[in-house]
């Protein structure tokens, strides 16, 4: 690989090649994106009401209930309607007088539900207008998260300063969020009570933080001798109070954070924010695959790329160079919304981080997208294979992230450290590991593939996708103690999977450990066995038993070995969750028999990959039985260790 | 067949989504069990008699703070409640701060168990300070047990699954038609006796009557997870509408710039701005979907799927005399 030359082909590919878009084409794009930009904010204040109607209210004008149901856009009000209406679905709800009926169908008692929280946001907007705001709102809380270091204690390693998480985004803190932050900071929570909570109410009352009318103004006094006096206090809770609201007068106590205010204000945490973090920092990506798939699939349509493949640069120059520019766009576009999005939320320059974090991210996507183009045959198999690529990246990026709360789970999508560094939060070294090192490993695995594939006889003839994978498999494969090296290097896409499946299982409860076995069994089966078969396929080796006993020992040893990057789990206590351990860490634990323990995987694994490399020596039917068995066994092998030793 | 397939793995993920987003979104869907809370602070007797009305939760009464988060912190109690009173100009608050475990699985639960405590609380205080307020509050309706999912499964889920098919013809149909032209096939096409316009009609037909079956799939298959879907009718009607709509803005890109990479690009982002824009219309047409199948659509919402109809076949008629009068040499 020659860095001259791998530039300019990347300059080529910006100048010629990104001519596919032209001029006019981007015009047309910029023009409609500022016109989207334009709709954007009307569809956000006026409340993009999908839910408009959905729910019929038979109410009288005289019930009391008539507002209610008529300041509701989700629900409609009928009129000449009566009781039998309920039954033959022509309303949900009947309300006379004080009486409220629902029809008998799930959609009835929806509609009753809805109602209910719908005359309790009417009842707290009415007393919102009271002039006595404290007689309309006489309780106040103030939530807070604390660690129990009785139970689970080494589930997070953070400090519950961290985990706060809105203080610092959502900025306004009023009255009462002073005390929540004295206590926390200046005694690590729990231990310190009397004086770090007393304190603040002190505040509370001298800044009369109730006087008539902005219940929600906030102490700024009593923010800023917390945040002076003690020390374990984060500089995201300072910015955060430092930017202060005056409270809405519909919502006097409320400042939207879910953390504080009457009791109707306070909400469980919801990851609302890890949402649309995943919509703005995915999005832009998924119009970059589709550039770059274009590119790359349009190098095999009519031999086009034979032109560069008979040039005098290698493989790796072309791909590098043909990658780079969108790589680097990829990567200049996260920067600024990672900048832009750390200025709005901190106020200062930074972001660092999340960029660090966003790139493997942007590896992950580009190197999927490339297998993709060098697997697909036409551009509508491409498309499809884009929108796979972008269903299953989106939703490894998301539904970790979901759990804020529960650290171990949410660190598996490096969306959670750009949330943390918008909270201008520290991340350690170990959780910056665990978090982007499986998906870089991954990415630079898919581009290994597809490098592969970048040759003459696969670019330009119309295999089917199976066959194109399993050439992509058999490719570095010559002699056997390579298979246990490909399957070391597949590791790390079974690791990303297993943890997408504990992301995605673990909250299901009891059943959710059983599921995660059988999705580990299936995976580090298939993950040892797939290319031994390709290879047999490829003939690469003789069909006989001995050569597949052989074969499986290396498979199953180099699984072995690699799977100690499932140790990376321990960098943030991952097995601490029960689910945690029966995915990944399977028997590794330490004990008086640490080399039973150590011997038994390690047994599993090659016996395993024999079973299922001796069905592949036969054909396709004997190696899908083969590794069915093998599922089984490896099954069976991991719910026992699990129910022994959990 | 592949597209069923990915369809099929979208459909997973959003069922997951279903589950995972609004059991998140709704926390009281997630199984409870009791709760102890510890509660400590000079307003005990009020919030002791709050938790006793409330269903889920045991009161465990300190002496003082500490002791409460001791307690806490050693596991004993799952949330403290630490009340106050509070002086403000216009009487006394209660002030209460509420300590819930951080990074546990139950938080939500908790949360939401210490929410509806304090709530009543409130209703009691409201009560005895009636005299102060103007407004009296209504009665809110009793729990009922209603399935969190129901909203959320009408008003995104079923929209979301109706219109994936339609974005996803418009897509194949620039892929399909593009790549002919890039691939020079579109040459040999035209060599057989067919005009541009037979090309276009098979291509697109093929597109449109795909849409609808797969959106009667998801459907019937909503249907035999228990979900009832009304007007179906009306709803393929509507897909189809705009699926043609998708597709004959497919065919127009291909055409115009006979590119795949800029179709593709132009048509996300038309389709979306077109989707967004849809917002002015007094219905968009997920609220339409949405209506249709819980069965609360009006005149309105049948007018608007007639209204999509009409349009789409007039656009195709359009796009067909264009094809009709377009010079195939000029691709």
């Amino acid at each position: 690989m020659r860095p001259r030359k791998l530039v300019r082909i990347a300059i080529w590919e910006v100048t010629k090649n990104a001519g596919g878009i032209d001029r006019r084409t981007l015009t047309v794009v910029l023009f409609a994106m500022g016109l989207f930009v334009l709709v954007a904010p009307m569809a956000a204040s006026g409340g993009v009401g999908l839910d408009d109607g959905i729910y019929r209210v038979s109410v009288d004008e005289s019930s009391p209930y008539y507002d209610v149901a008529a300041a509701d856009d989700t629900f409609r009000v009928v009129s000449d309607t009566d009781r039998s209406d309920l039954t033959d679905g022509r309303a949900e709800l009947l309300i006379e007088g004080q009486r409220i009926e629902h029809a008998p169908s799930p959609k009835g008692l929806a509609a009753h539900e809805e109602f209910r929280t719908t005359v309790q946001r009417y009842n707290d907007r009415q007393l919102g207008l009271e002039a006595n705001n404290t007689a309309a709102f006489p309780v106040a809380v103030t939530l807070e998260f604390v660690k129990q270091s009785g139970l689970g204690n080494a589930i997070g390693v953070n400090t519950p300063e961290e985990t706060q998480p809105d203080d610092a985004t959502t900025g306004p803190g009023d009255g009462t969020d002073g005390s929540g932050d004295s206590t926390d900071g200046g005694g690590d929570g729990t231990d310190d009570s009397g004086g770090g909570t007393a304190e603040p109410d002190d505040g509370t009352d001298t800044t009369a933080d109730d006087s008539a009318g902005d219940g929600g103004a906030t102490d700024g006094s009593d923010d800023a001798t917390d945040g002076g006096s003690d020390g374990a206090e984060t500089s995201g809770d300072d910015t955060g109070d430092g930017s202060q609201q005056i409270g809405d007068i519909t919502a006097p106590l409320s400042d939207d954070d879910g953390l504080s205010g009457s009791p109707s204000d306070i909400d469980p945490p919801f990851p609302f924010q890890s949402l649309i973090l995943a919509f703005i920092f995915v999005i832009p990506l998924n119009f970059i695959i589709q550039a770059y798939g274009s590119t790359m699939l349009s190098e095999r349509l009519n031999r086009r790329g034979e032109l560069l493949l008979v040039s005098p640069v290698t493989r790796l120059d072309i791909i590098g160079g043909k990658t780079l520019p969108y790589f680097l766009g990829a990567l200049a576009i996260e920067s600024i919304i990672a900048v832009a999005l750390v200025f709005v939320a901190r106020g200062e320059l930074g972001g660092l981080l999340s960029v660090l974090a966003m790139t493997p991210l942007v590896l992950l996507f580009l190197g999927s997208t490339f297998l993709g183009a060098m697997f697909a045959r036409s551009f509508k198999e491409l498309t499809f294979v884009t929108v796979t690529i972008t269903v299953g990246l989106t939703s490894y990026a998301f539904v970790p992230a979901i759990f804020t709360d529960v650290n171990a789970i949410a660190l598996i999508s490096p969306l959670t450290l750009v949330v943390r560094d918008l909270q201008n939060e520290a991340v350690t070294l170990a959780e910056f590991t665990f978090s982007t090192l499986p998906p870089l490993l991954a990415a630079l695995v898919l581009f290994g593939l597809g490098t592969g594939l970048y040759r003459e006889e696969d670019m330009f003839d119309q295999r089917a996708i199976p066959g194109k994978a399993l050439d992509a498999l058999a490719g570095p494969i010559s002699k056997p103690w390579h298979v246990g090296l490909m399957t070391a290097v597949l590791i790390p896409f079974v690791f990303v999977v297993e943890l997408l499946a504990i992301a995605v299982l673990f909250a299901l409860g009891e059943i959710s450990v059983v599921l995660i076995l059988i999705v580990v069994a299936v995976v580090e089966e298939i993950g040892k066995s797939l290319h031994v078969y390709a290879s047999f396929q490829h003939h690469r080796f003789e069909r006989t038993g001995r050569t597949a006993v052989a074969l499986g020992l290396f498979s199953g040893l180099g699984f072995f070995v690699a799977e100690k990057i499932g140790l990376l789990a321990q960098l943030v206590d991952l097995p601490e969750l029960a689910i945690g351990e029966a995915g990944l860490v399977g028997g590794a634990l330490v004990g008086p028999l640490v080399l039973l323990f150590l011997f038994l995987p390690l047994l599993l694994h090659t016996v395993t990959a024999t079973i299922s490399t001796l069905g592949a020596t036969r054909g396709r039917r004997t190696y899908l039985l083969a590794v069915a068995v093998a599922i089984a066994v490896h099954f069976g092998y991991n719910l026992t260790v699990v129910t022994l030793l959990v | 067949m592949l597209a069923i397939l990915i369809q099929l793995f979208i459909a997973a993920f959003s069922s997951f989504l279903v589950v995972g987003l609004t059991s998140m979104y709704d926390p009281s869907s997630i199984e409870g069990g009791q709760i102890n809370v510890g509660i400590a602070g000079e307003t005990q007797d009020k919030l002791v008699q709050a938790g006793a009305r409330e269903e889920g939760i045991t009161v465990l009464q300190f002496q003082s703070e500490e002791d409460a988060l001791a307690a806490f912190d050693r596991g004993g109690v799952d949330a403290v409640l630490v009340g106050r009173n509070t002086p403000t100009e216009q009487g006394t608050r209660v002030t209460v701060e509420a300590i819930v475990p951080a990074e546990d699985l139950r938080t939500t639960l908790i949360v939401v168990q210490v929410r509806s405590m304090l709530t009543e609380l409130e209703r009691s205080e409201r009560i005895l300070r009636s005299d102060h307020l103007s407004f009296t509050p209504l009665q809110v309706p009793g729990e009922v047990n209603a399935s969190p999912q129901f909203g959320f499964t009408y008003t995104i889920l079923i929209p979301l699954l109706l219109f994936l098919p339609a974005f996803i013809s418009g897509s194949i149909v620039v892929d399909s038609f593009t790549e002919e032209i890039e691939r020079g096939t579109l040459e040999l096409l035209r060599v057989a006796p067919v005009s541009l316009t037979d090309i276009v009609d098979g291509k697109a037909a093929g597109m449109i009557l795909i849409a609808p079956g797969q959106a009667l799939l998801w459907l019937v298959l909503l249907r035999l997870n228990g979900i009832a879907i009304s007007h179906i009718v009306s709803l393929l009607v509507l897909v189809s509408a705009l699926t043609t709509i998708t597709v004959v803005i497919g065919l127009l890109l291909g055409l115009a710039t006979g590119n795949r990479q800029q179709a593709q690009l132009l048509y996300s982002v038309i389709v979306l701005l077109l989707f967004g824009a849809a917002l002015v219309l007094p219905e968009h047409p997920a609220t339409t979907i949405a209506l249709l199948a819980v069965d609360s659509a009006t005149l309105s919402s049948f007018a608007y799927v007639a209204m999509f109809a009409v349009l789409a076949v007039v656009l195709y008629g359009v796009t067909r005399q264009y094809v009709a009068q377009f010079d195939p040499e000029s691709l």
